[in-house]
């Protein structure tokens, strides 16, 4: 490896094989502290995960019934938060059998997993959380995030080479109790309509 | 490594003992072999060599006095209560659910433990290792642990609520319960408590005596159960329920410091426990040919057929 590398100096070369060694997903505990990363070691939970473990007091009679909300999440998919995000974004707010028939005729990689997530989710709050109709769950948050990359070399032409990042993403997603909220939709002609009504109402003032 | 072992063979060779001349006597008395000792460190030590090292370590840390750390590849368990309800009660068919005026019923009042010989064979070997213990206390203790524990249940505190419920209980009654808030409450008791039954199994060695005493309450109570979102789930907290339960409690005889913890419940075969109402209730829908469609606005949902249920 270290004999392939020509496109740099020694300095380099042993900076890479650093990295490479403690960018392992297979984490161990020594070099974490050493290079001082960010990291979180694999007896504590994430916060994503521990939102599910928040107990309320039991609610008074007259208070409006609180409605479920179950989060849950896969890290580290084999797969770019961008292109993740695309499919994010689409199911935001819709009902989550909708999601899941959106999801299983997408052409995506993500979606495939993305759909598995929810299947999860909505098993999770039947079982576990006291959710009692298994469709009457929307899609509240969902986005995706950064997982930790994996370097490896690209070997260009002319004997050149830099580095390749194997890209890695989390899906997090959270389910509300409910039908889901409203949205208002605004047509062309509403906007249209807004920006004529706007020219009306202008006044004209210091005129003769 | 060929110079050392040129050095070795030389201080051999120049000899290993002196001569003395002790009056007319030659004497050859041992010398203490001086060998040139390696002192630079080895980065690579043979494995044989390394063996060697170790113990050389351990001997000098016994002269020196320091013992190795004790590792536990065995620890020692503790078992403090028995596994099962031994020779459970049977209770009566009918208890607390028969008029105390019809004859049955008197039947029932009149019943004592004296009846059961085991259990009277059981009592005295209680008897033996407590001198103070008669049934009609017992049983009002009883209440008060049963009461107790289930008052720690409620606001959790688990090391006041091991010291009076056994090992084998403490699973049953906490599972699930993390995520859940348990309102309960003890309103009245309806029947005095009583001594019902009595066992005093031995586990593992003989003489390990676990003693067993059962318990009849009759009283009053109420039960809610929330979920994580502070939302009913089971219960109510302001309809008060009858209910009759048969305790078991346990004590460890041969521990002089062990106290009466609860065991376990006994469920009797006539009045099992009840599963919650199912709200959701999933109704098979038609049976559709290929081509039609589910018409949901004039389905009639069918009627489930009159059966007689009792309790």
């Amino acid at each position: 490896m270290a004999a392939a590398m020509t496109g740099g100096g020694t300095a380099f070369i042993r900076n890479l094989s650093r990295l490479f060694q403690s960018r392992l997903p297979v984490l161990v505990g020594g070099p974490q502290q050493l290079l001082c990363l960010h990291t979180t070691s694999s007896l504590e939970v994430h916060k994503w995960e521990r939102k599910n473990r928040v107990v309320y007091p039991p609610q008074l009679p007259d208070e409006p019934r609180r409605p479920a909300e179950i989060c849950h999440c896969r890290r580290t998919i084999k797969y770019s938060k961008d292109k993740m995000w695309y499919l994010a974004k689409m199911i935001r707010g819709m009902n989550i059998d909708e999601a899941i028939a959106q999801l299983e005729f997408n052409d995506k990689k993500g979606a495939k997993i993305m759909r598995e997530v929810l299947l999860e989710a909505q098993e999770m709050a039947v079982r576990n959380h006291n959710v009692e109709y298994k469709s009457n769950l929307y899609v509240a948050e969902s986005f995706s995030g950064k997982g930790k990359y994996l370097k490896r070399t690209r070997f260009h032409g002319r004997g050149l080479s830099s580095i390749m990042e194997k890209v890695f993403c989390h899906y997090f997603v959270k389910l509300v109790e409910g039908k889901p909220p409203e949205t208002e939709k605004r047509t062309s002609l509403d906007q249209a309509k807004e920006y004529v009504q706007s020219l009306k109402n202008r006044t004209i003032i210091h005129s003769l | 490594m060929a110079m050392s072992v040129r050095r070795t063979q030389v201080v051999l060779q120049r000899a290993a003992c002196i001569k003395l001349k002790i009056g007319e006597m030659d004497v050859r008395l041992p010398v203490p072999l001086l060998l040139p000792v390696r002192t630079k460190k080895r980065i690579f030590i043979p494995p044989v060599a390394k063996m060697n090292l170790l113990e050389d370590l351990k001997d000098s840390s016994r002269e020196a006095d320091f013992t190795q750390r004790h590792q536990d590849f065995e620890r020692p368990i503790n078992i403090g209560c028995s596994v099962v309800i031994f020779d459970p009660y049977i209770p009566p068919e009918g208890d607390a659910r028969l008029s105390t005026l019809s004859k049955e019923g008197l039947k029932q009042r009149t019943e004592q433990i004296r009846q059961s010989a085991s259990s009277q064979l059981a009592i005295r070997k209680i008897k033996e290792y407590d001198s103070q213990f008669t049934t009609k206390d017992f049983a009002k203790k009883a209440q008060e642990i049963f009461i107790e524990a289930h008052n720690f249940l409620t606001n959790f505190n688990r090391h006041m609520l091991h010291s009076l419920v056994t090992e084998r209980c403490y699973p049953e009654m906490t599972r699930g319960n993390r995520y859940k808030t348990i309102c309960w409450s003890f309103i009245e008791s309806l029947e005095a408590p009583k001594v019902v039954h009595a066992r005093c199994p031995e586990m593992i060695t003989k003489g390990n005596l676990y003693g067993q005493v059962t318990v009849r309450m009759h009283s009053r109570q109420t039960l809610a159960i929330y979920d994580r979102f502070g939302r009913l789930m089971l219960g109510s907290k302001e309809q008060p329920k009858d209910v009759l339960e048969y305790l078991v409690l346990e004590r460890h005889l041969n521990n002089p410091y062990g106290g009466w913890r609860l065991h376990g419940k006994i469920v009797p075969s006539w009045a099992p426990a009840k599963d919650p109402i199912i709200k959701t209730v999933r109704i098979p829908g038609p049976q559709l040919k290929p081509g039609e469609e589910f018409d949901a606005l004039n389905y009639q949902v069918p009627k489930p057929e009159a059966v007689q249920w009792y309790k």
